[in-house]
């Protein structure tokens, strides 16, 4: 006879937020699962009625660790209002900080959130690597731990310089940005991510950021990996021997649709190449590792199971449609989470870093994904990693900022037509998107889609979960008490719940 | 030894982010040098599930001793005065941090939302902050709470609260310093000063070199909405992330330490009558101030007049 326990609450944290999941478990094995973001915060309701500008102050408020993701999208959103053409200083402005950010937030989650877990004595205390692992990860401690507290902080100095300060600026404006920083300050900045890089290389990659590059296939990252005591021991070296060896790398699989909206304009003038959707960030929408050309009207948000006002006959409605009316039932009916189910051509998708590198066609990624399907590792993997693809590019934008620094930054705007408009990006955990309408000078209505919405989204209509629900379905569970596995799954998504409730 | 439990509830995390770029020391050496053991962040924490439910038992029952208890984000009492906005296991969230605040030796809520309910208090999510609701003393623990050592709530105002203030004050605790408060029970130390004192675009105010548009070096409170001059905090003075703040970066300080934060009013304008803020710096006689004002911008040097000087 099966030994089934159902109904399983697990209270995640380091998830920027709360997180519940419940679980059915059946002979050591998670047979279903169900996401409960457990908090609503009503920043759609109180955007109703506020000037025009407001949502550059409040919606960065949205969340502590990508700020100023919101305030992209924020901005983006009045950009379609303002139709006018951006200076390109403006936009390197833009991109250097929105980068710095995701970089800080990609190492943050990485060490502080993920390889904690395995520096926890309860779950790995027998695996081969645990000392080692205690050393690096243990919470503000360990040496890794202690290394990306100080690196991430001197990375957002960068973020300081340009915006005034981090977290939660509103220095991107209609028309621009509000300041250029002086010769010895942009100076400044290119030595702090020198510097970052001289450590992401050291530390996290052990070999250069052209060495990891060339790293194209599966067998290339082993060979990789065997190649040299450098990398076996750098943060990503570790992070594969240990993953592997406690077989992250066979959970977690989840829907295999990846979705990434794209993101960081180009200027008119530099020598970055522009990728699908006439970004730097691909956009785009895939099933498997077959892309697709993305398009913002076939998304939708369910709110079948969220506790929401069923309003339209519970079909799912385009976010210039939506609306945000809560309804705390508890857990009597269908309704059992405070996100929304986003979906895309009625599809659920994964959003990520790991959507970015299967979008932007990169070769490792889709390699590992052809040959073994995704998985929490690879996922987690494609985080570590992604600031190597940033890095590089940051550094031309202050070369070209430094060129150019007399150009202007700012084009005065005077009015904001009424009408709606989308902000579409790519923040550090995905797609995020504002979509705002505005009459008579004063917002409307203002819908916000978050990545983790996207990632940790309940059923639809259909009946059909979110990614990493389906993600969790066939994890094993060694101890119910201490559901390690099932953090793995979920923490390789990069969870913001503070965003997805929003 | 000094324990502290870290909680969060209606808010983004931004304090926690903020802390990380702490210029006093990094968080590690900080607390390593000031003996705190912080027992729970739901950021970095890597207990069990079930080691944490245990650990808050032993806090309950007061074999653990907790010094400092933390709440960073507001109570969310909606819909109604349930908290069934904000849940842990089914329960509202509000209802463990009661049981917590009441064996804890000091209470520090940490940013506006903790301090003064912030984003949601005229919402349906009802939020409020631990003493004060916005500038009323009657919070979520009620006008006379005080925690075991006698203190009131210590109110780390701010969106995010800046990461020397709340290292500062976790260092005064630690140390056995009783901060000095303010009448929203904010630390004197770093709420004495207002945001305006230290900005680099003082001489622009000093001589009324006022902007009305983005991206000048001019001066942002007459016209761009900056609240620099009506709210207390230390942004100028001991700078963010160790480099700069909104003013001197052209953003409009937003008045994020005042317990009224986030205002009803747009952002980026000052309400004004015939180009005379509504509000003036704090304290300043009406008549005075603009007879002071006007007298300044007439004997404003060419310099600042066309802007030469930087910010």
């Amino acid at each position: 006879m099966s030994n089934i326990i159902k109904g399983i609450n697990i209270p995640l944290n380091r998830v920027e937020g709360d997180l519940e999941i419940h679980v059915d478990i059946a002979d050591g094995v998670i047979t279903d699962a169900w996401s409960c973001g457990t908090m609503y915060r009503g920043f759609e309701e109180m955007m109703t009625g506020r000037g025009v500008l407001d949502g550059l102050v409040i919606t960065p408020r949205i969340c502590g660790i990508c700020s100023l993701s919101h305030l992209t999208a924020a901005i983006g959103a009045l950009d379609v209002l303002t139709n006018i053409i951006l200076p390109d200083n403006a936009i390197r402005l833009c991109n250097l900080a929105l980068m710095a950010e995701t970089i800080q937030s990609d190492m943050r989650q990485s060490v502080l959130m993920y390889m904690v877990d395995f520096a926890n004595p309860a779950a790995y205390s027998l695996h081969p690597l645990f000392e080692d692992a205690f050393r690096r990860y243990e919470p503000l401690k360990g040496s890794s731990a202690i290394d990306t507290i100080r690196e991430t902080k001197s990375l957002v100095e960068v973020i300081a310089i340009i915006g005034g300060q981090w977290p939660h600026t509103s220095f991107m404006v209609p028309g621009g940005v509000t300041s250029i920083p002086e010769i010895h300050k942009i100076l400044q900045c290119r030595m702090i991510i020198n510097n970052f890089r001289t450590w992401y290389e050291k530390r996290v990659l052990g070999c250069s950021i052209e060495r990891w590059n060339e790293v194209i296939t599966v067998g290339k990252l082993y060979e990789w990996l065997e190649e040299s005591e450098k990398h076996s021991e750098s943060e990503v070296g570790f992070f594969l021997r240990f993953a592997m060896e406690a077989q992250i790398d066979q959970i977690g699989r989840g829907t295999e649709n990846f979705i990434s909206f794209g993101s960081l304009l180009l200027p008119e003038s530099t020598i970055v190449k522009k990728n699908a959707g006439g970004r730097f960030v691909a956009s785009g929408f895939a099933q498997g590792t077959k892309v697709e050309l993305f398009d913002q009207f076939k998304i939708s948000e369910d709110i079948s199971h969220s506790w929401y006002h069923q309003t339209n006959d519970g079909k799912a409605l385009h976010p210039f449609k939506g609306s945000t009316k809560p309804y705390a039932s508890g857990n009597s009916g269908e309704q059992y989470s405070w996100a929304k189910a986003p979906r895309y051509d009625g599809f659920p998708a994964e959003t990520g870093p790991l959507a970015e590198m299967v979008v932007d066609e990169s070769p490792l990624f889709k390699d590992m994904i052809n040959k073994h399907g995704a998985n929490a590792m690879i996922r987690e993997l494609a985080r570590i990693v992604r600031p190597a693809k940033l890095l590089l590019i940051m550094d031309i934008w202050l070369d070209e900022l430094m060129e150019n620094r007399k150009a202007p930054f700012y084009t005065s705007i005077k009015d904001i037509a009424d009408g709606e408009g989308a902000g579409i990006i790519e923040a550090a955990r995905g797609a995020l998107g504002h979509w705002v309408s505005v009459k008579n000078g004063r917002i409307s209505r203002y819908q916000i889609i978050t990545p983790t919405a996207w990632n940790g989204s309940p059923r639809d209509r259909n009946n059909i979960r979110g990614p990493w629900e389906e993600a969790l379905i066939g994890t094993p569970v060694k101890n119910p008490d201490n559901l390690i596995e099932a953090g793995h799954v979920i923490r390789s998504f990069d969870p913001c719940m503070v965003c997805s409730v929003h | 030894m000094t324990t502290v439990y870290w909680m969060q509830s209606g808010g983004c995390g931004g304090d926690t982010y903020s802390l990380l770029s702490s210029n006093i020391l990094d968080i590690n050496d900080m607390f390593k040098n000031l003996g705190i053991v912080l027992l729970w962040h739901p950021s970095f924490s890597n207990i069990s599930p079930t080691e944490h439910l245990n650990m808050i038992d032993n806090i309950l029952n007061r074999t653990l001793p907790l010094d400092i208890l933390i709440l960073e984000g507001a109570i969310i009492r909606g819909p109604a005065g349930t908290g069934m906005f904000d849940t842990k296991n089914g329960r509202p969230k509000k209802d463990l941090f009661h049981s917590l605040a009441m064996n804890a030796r000091y209470v520090v809520a940490v940013g506006t939302c903790a301090a003064f309910g912030g984003f949601g208090v005229d919402h349906s999510i009802e939020a409020t902050g631990l003493q004060f609701c916005k500038r009323k003393r009657e919070g979520f623990l009620g006008e006379n709470f005080t925690s075991l050592s006698g203190m009131p709530v210590i109110n780390l105002a701010g969106c995010p609260c800046h990461h020397d203030v709340i290292s500062g004050t976790l260092m005064a605790i630690a140390s056995g310093v009783n901060l000095e408060l303010d009448e929203y029970q904010r630390p004197i130390e770093w709420y004495g000063t207002m945001v305006h004192q230290g900005c680099t675009r003082n001489e622009y105010h000093e001589y009324r070199i006022e902007e009305s548009d983005f991206g000048e070096m001019g001066c942002l409170f007459f016209h761009m909405g900056c609240a620099g001059p009506l709210v207390p905090g230390p942004c100028n003075k001991l700078l963010w992330n160790g480099q700069s703040s909104k003013p001197r970066a052209g953003v409009p300080c937003f008045g994020c330490t005042d317990p009224e934060f986030p205002r009803a009013t747009p952002f980026f304008y000052t309400p004004n009558i015939e180009g005379i803020p509504l509000q003036l710096p704090r304290g300043v006689n009406r008549a005075h101030y603009m007879v002071y004002k006007g007298m300044a911008a007439e004997a404003a040097p060419e310099r600042l007049k066309k802007r030469t000087s930087k910010v």
